[in-house]
C-alpha cells in the first residue's frame, strides 16, 4: 500500500464520517468503539501471538475507570479527557501487572489464555458482588450487578459535552489515530521484532532479543487501547455493568477478530461491522437465536476458514490481494538495497569493540537425572580463529553448545565470556554480549522473508536500523546469493540447502564475537561444503568460531586446533593430524571398533 | 477456639476443596490425557445439573438421576469429540475456540428449552448438628464423593487396560502408535470419560446451588485455575491444587467476603504459575 493510497483512505474515512446522517451517528459510534477494542486484540493476538482472552477485562476496567474519574471530576469540560486518560492508564497498568506474571514466569500459549480468561471471570464475580452502596470510590458507586449509573458523557475543553454527531466524529478520529499508530508500530523496528518473536521465539532469543520484554510491551499497549475503547464505551452508554466481564462479551470480541482476520487493521473494523450487522438483524426477531448463530459462526470459522472470513473472501474476490506487510517491507528494503549496493558498502564482521571476548569454560558439568552428559569440561576458545569439536554421537558436543548458549543450565562449573561470568545469564543476555549460535536443526523465522531474516540478525548485532539495512545488503552481496532467489520469499518456502545458507548469512550479518556452529555442513553438497569452509575461515579472522563437525575432510580443510569429546569429557586436544596418529583416539572414535 | 467451631471450619474448608475437585477433575482428565482445553467444560457441568433435575422430576431417585446425568454428558462428550475435537487435534488454540463456540450454543439452547430462571432439587438427607453448628448431611456426601472420584480416577488410570494405554499415549504418542495403539480411539474414550466426570460434578452440585443455564461461568474459572496449578498429573495434581486453592478460598471468604476469596484464589494461582510454570506436579513427570 503506497502513501497515496493510505492518505486517500484516511480522507475517504473522514468524508464518509461527515456524510453519515445524524440518525445513524449514535449506533455507528458503537461499531467504531468495538472496532478499537478489536484492534487491541489484533495487536496482542494477531501480531504478538499472545492468546489473550483478557482484552475485555481491560475494556471493562477502562470503562469503570472512566466512570469513577468522570463522576468524581464532576461537571467540568475536563471530565471527559481526564477520565479517558485514567481509563488508558488503568488498562495499561492492569495489563502490565498480569503480563509481568505471565511472561516473566515463562507461561506459554494455552496457559496465557486460561489465566487471562480466569482473571476476566474473577472481575465479573468481584464487580457483581459490590452491590452494597458502601462499595464506592469517591462519589462513584460501583453498583454491583446493577452497574454504575450516572457516568458523564464525553466532553472536550472548549466544546463542552459532545452531541451524537460530534461524538461520532470524535470516535472516528480516535479510531483513525489508533489505526495509524498501529500501522506505524507494525512497520517499525519494534514491530518487526514482535513479529519475529511470534514467528520463532527461540531464534529471537538466540539473536539477543529479550522475548519477555517484547511480549510484555505488546500486551501493555493492547491493554491501554482496550482501556481506551472501554472509556469510549462508558461515555457512549453512560452506564457500565459487570456484563462486560462475562464470557459472552469475551467470545464476541474473539469472533469479531476471527471474522475480520487476526492480523489485519482494516479487518478489525470489518469484522465488527459484519458480526454486529448479523446480530442486529437477528436481534429484531427477539434475539434468542443470536448466541446460537454466533457460536456456530465461531465454530465454522475455526473449522472452515481459519484465516478469517473477510481476508478469505477478499482473496477469492480478487486474486490481486493487497500484499501483506512483510512483502511490503521486503520490497521497500529491496529498493534500499539497490541504492545501498551502488555505494559499495563494507561488511562489518566480528565485534565492534576491542574488548576481550574470548569464551572459556571452567569445570563445566551437566547432569540429566543420573546421566552425566558433561563432566569437568574446561575449554579455552581462541579470541580469533577456528576451533573444531569432534566426537562420536552422544559425546556431549551439542549439550556443551546448549550450555554455552544458555539453553541448558549448567549443573556445576562456569562459563566466561571475556572476563565476565555468564553462567547464570539468559540466552538473550549472552547473545547481546556477543555470543552467536547456529543450532543443529534449522532455526529461522519461517513466515518472514529472507531479507527480513537477515535484517533481524544484522539488527541484533548493530542495534541500528539503517546500519542493519546496509549490513543486510552487504551480506547478500558477499555471500552472492543465487540471483534467482527472491529475497522476499518466506523462509519456510526455501529448499533445505538454502535454509542452511540463510542461517550462515544470519551469522555473518549478526557478526558476533563468538560464533558456535553446530554441524554447519550437514546435508550440503561437496562444493557447498568447501564454500562454507572458506566462509568459516573468513569469519575466524574477526571472531572466535567453534565448529562441531562429523565430516573429517571438512575439519581437515579448516586446519584448526581440535578438541575431542568422549563420554562428556574433553578426551584429547591437538591438531587433526595428531589425533589421527593417536591409537586410542582411533580406537574410540575413528573407526576401529569401540573399546569400553 | 471451641471444638465445634473448629469442626465447622474444617467442614467448610473440606466442602470448598471437594467442590473444586468435583468441578475440575473432568477438565483435568481431558487436559492431562489429551492436552486439550475444553472451554465448554462449564456447560458440561451445567448439563450434568440439568440432567439430574430432569431425571428427578421424571420420578427417578435423586441418586439414579445423578448417575444417568453423568452418563448422558459422557455420551454428549462422544458426540462432541466426533464432531469437533477430532478435527482439531494438535491445534490447541482452535480447539479452545471451537469449544467456546459450543459453550455459547449450549447455554442459549438450555435457555430456550428450560428458560432462564433458577431451577433446583431439594437437598436430600437430613441435618447434622454439632455444638452450636449444623450442616447438611449432603455436604458429607459431597466430601466423600470427591474422595471416591479421585480414587476411582486413579484406579482407572493405573488398573485398567484403557488407563495404561492412555498414559502411554500421553507420554509418547509415536511409540504408542508404533506398538499398534489406536490413539484416536484412546482419545475418544478419554474425552468421553472426562465429560462424564464433568457431568457427575454438575450432578452432585445440583442440590446445593441454583441451577441456571449460565452457571458454568461461575465454576469454569476455578476449574481452570485448579487444573493449571495442578499440572499434568491428573489425580495428584487435582488433589493438591484443589486442596491449596480450596483452603485459600474458604479461609479468605470466611475472614472477609466470598468475592474476596475468589480474588485470593486467582492471585494464589497466578503466583504459583509464575514460580512453577508447569504446575505443582509439572516436575514430577517432566512433561512440558
Amino acid at each position: 500500500m503506497s502513501k497515496a493510497v493510505l492518505v486517500a483512505g484516511v480522507v475517504l474515512c473522514i468524508l464518509g464520517a461527515l456524510a453519515v446522517p445524524d440518525a445513524s451517528a449514535q449506533s455507528l459510534s458503537l461499531y467504531v468503539i468495538y472496532g478499537i477494542l478489536a484492534l487491541s486484540l489484533v495487536m496482542v493476538w494477531g501480531w504478538g501471538g499472545i492468546f489473550s482472552f483478557g482484552q475485555t477485562a481491560f475494556f471493562g476496567l477502562g470503562a469503570y475507570a472512566y466512570g469513577v474519574v468522570g463522576i468524581n471530576v464532576g461537571n467540568s469540560e475536563w471530565a471527559g479527557p481526564l477520565a479517558l486518560l485514567g481509563a488508558i492508564g488503568c488498562g495499561a497498568v492492569a495489563a502490565c501487572a498480569l503480563g509481568y506474571f505471565m511472561f516473566y514466569g515463562n507461561v506459554s500459549g494455552v496457559y496465557v489464555a486460561i489465566i487471562t480468561l480466569a482473571s476476566t471471570l474473577v472481575l465479573l464475580t468481584v464487580t457483581s458482588s459490590m452491590a452494597d452502596p458502601s462499595y464506592r470510590l469517591g462519589d462513584a458507586i460501583i453498583g454491583g450487578y446493577n452497574g454504575m449509573l450516572g457516568i458523564p458523557g464525553m466532553s472536550l475543553p472548549g466544546i463542552g459535552y459532545l452531541d451524537a454527531r460530534q461524538y461520532f466524529l470524535f470516535c472516528v478520529g480516535v479510531a483513525l489515530s489508533v489505526a495509524l499508530a498501529f500501522r506505524w508500530i507494525r512497520l517499525s523496528t519494534f514491530g518487526r521484532i514482535v513479529f519475529a518473536v511470534t514467528d520463532n521465539e527461540t531464534r529471537a532469543q538466540l539473536l539477543g532479543f529479550d522475548v519477555r520484554a517484547y511480549k510484555l510491551v505488546t500486551f501493555v499497549m493492547g491493554g491501554a487501547v482496550a482501556g481506551l475503547a472501554g472509556a469510549l464505551f462508558a461515555s457512549w452508554a453512560l452506564f457500565i455493568s459487570p456484563v462486560v466481564f462475562g464470557l459472552s462479551q469475551a467470545a464476541l470480541l474473539v469472533i469479531w477478530v476471527l471474522v475480520g482476520g487476526r492480523d489485519s487493521i482494516l479487518g478489525a473494523f470489518l469484522g465488527v461491522y459484519v458480526v454486529q450487522r448479523i446480530s442486529d438483524y437477528l436481534g429484531e426477531g427477539g434475539g434468542s437465536y443470536t448466541p446460537i448463530v454466533l457460536g456456530s459462526l465461531l465454530i465454522a470459522v475455526v473449522l472452515v476458514v481459519p484465516g478469517g472470513i473477510v481476508p478469505t473472501a477478499m482473496k477469492l474476490a480478487a486474486s490481486r490481494t493487497p500484499k501483506n506487510w512483510r512483502r511490503f517491507v521486503s520490497q521497500t528494503n529491496r529498493i534500499r538495497r539497490d541504492a545501498a549496493t551502488d555505494v559499495a558498502v563494507g561488511l562489518h564482521l566480528g565485534p565492534s569493540s576491542n574488548e576481550d571476548h574470548a569464551l572459556r569454560t571452567a569445570g563445566l558439568e551437566k547432569s540429566f537425572g543420573g546421566v552425566k552428559a558433561l563432566r569437568d569440561v574446561s575449554v579455552q576458545c581462541p579470541e580469533q580463529g577456528v576451533l573444531c569439536l569432534i566426537g562420536a554421537n552422544g559425546a556431549g558436543k551439542s549439550t556443551f553448545f546448549n550450555v554455552l548458549a544458555g539453553r541448558l543450565a549448567a549443573t556445576k562449573g562456569s562459563v566466561f565470556l571475556g572476563g565476565e561470568d555468564i553462567t547464570r545469564l539468559r540466552p538473550d543476555q549472552r547473545a547481546k554480549r556477543g555470543l552467536g549460535i547456529k543450532l543443529q536443526v534449522p532455526c529461522v523465522f519461517p513466515t518472514l522473508s529472507v531479507w527480513d531474516n537477515i535484517w533481524l540478525a544484522a539488527y541484533s548485532g548493530l542495534r541500528q536500523s539503517d546500519a542493519a539495512t546496509d549490513q543486510t545488503a552487504a551480506v547478500l552481496q558477499r555471500l552472492s546469493f543465487d540471483d534467482s532467489l527472491d529475497i522476499s520469499t518466506p523462509a519456510s518456502d526455501l529448499p533445505h540447502g538454502a535454509v542452511q545458507w540463510l542461517e550462515i548469512a544470519m551469522v555473518f550479518a549478526a557478526g558476533p564475537a563468538v560464533i558456535l556452529l553446530d554441524e554447519p555442513t550437514a546435508g550440503m553438497s561437496h562444493d557447498d561444503t568447501y564454500r562454507t569452509a572458506d566462509l568459516i575461515l573468513e569469519l575466524g579472522q574477526h571472531s572466535s568460531v567453534v565448529v562441531v563437525e562429523h565430516d573429517m575432510d571438512f575439519v581437515r580443510t579448516l586446519d584448526s586446533p581440535v578438541v575431542m569429546f568422549h563420554e562428556g569429557a574433553v578426551f584429547r586436544r591437538g591438531t587433526l593430524a595428531e589425533l589421527q596418529a593417536d591409537e586410542v583416539v582411533l580406537d574410540v572414535y575413528m573407526g576401529r571398533g569401540a573399546t569400553a | 477456639m471451641a471444638g465445634d467451631q473448629l469442626v465447622n471450619l474444617v467442614l467448610v474448608l473440606l466442602v470448598s476443596v471437594s467442590t473444586l475437585v468435583l468441578v475440575s477433575i473432568g477438565l483435568a482428565v481431558v487436559f492431562g490425557m489429551m492436552g486439550v482445553i475444553n472451554l465448554a467444560h462449564g456447560e458440561f457441568l451445567m448439563l450434568g445439573a440439568f440432567g439430574t433435575i430432569l431425571g428427578y422430576r421424571a420420578g427417578l431417585s435423586l441418586w439414579i438421576a445423578m448417575v444417568m446425568a453423568a452418563i448422558g454428558v459422557g455420551v454428549l462428550g462422544l458426540v462432541v469429540e466426533a464432531l469437533l475435537i477430532r478435527h482439531l487435534y494438535g491445534r490447541l488454540e482452535a480447539t479452545m475456540l471451537a469449544t467456546w463456540g459450543l459453550s455459547i450454543i449450549l447455554v442459549q439452547a438450555t435457555v430456550l428449552i428450560f428458560g432462564a430462571s433458577t431451577q433446583g432439587v431439594p437437598t436430600p438427607l437430613g441435618t447434622w448438628r454439632f455444638g452450636q453448628y449444623s450442616t447438611s448431611e449432603y455436604n458429607l456426601v459431597l466430601i466423600a464423593m470427591a474422595v471416591v472420584t479421585l480414587i476411582g480416577v486413579y484406579l482407572v488410570f493405573t488398573r485398567t487396560r484403557y488407563g495404561t494405554i492412555a498414559r502411554a499415549v500421553t507420554q509418547n504418542p509415536e511409540m504408542a502408535a508404533a506398538l499398534g495403539v489406536n490413539s484416536a480411539r484412546v482419545n475418544r474414550v478419554s474425552f468421553a470419560f472426562g465429560s462424564a466426570l464433568a457431568g457427575l460434578g454438575g450432578a452432585l452440585l445440583a442440590p446445593l446451588v441454583g441451577v441456571v443455564p449460565n452457571m458454568g461461568q461461575a465454576y469454569v474459572a476455578r476449574a481452570f485455575m485448579t487444573v493449571v496449578v495442578g499440572g499434568t498429573d491428573v489425580v495428584l495434581g487435582t488433589a493438591m491444587a484443589a486442596g491449596l486453592l480450596g483452603a485459600v478460598d474458604s479461609l479468605v471468604s470466611n475472614l472477609f467476603e466470598p468475592f474476596i476469596g475468589s480474588v485470593a484464589l486467582l492471585l494464589t494461582a497466578i503466583v504459583i504459575v509464575r514460580v512453577l510454570p508447569t504446575g505443582l506436579t509439572g516436575r514430577l513427570r517432566g512433561r512440558s
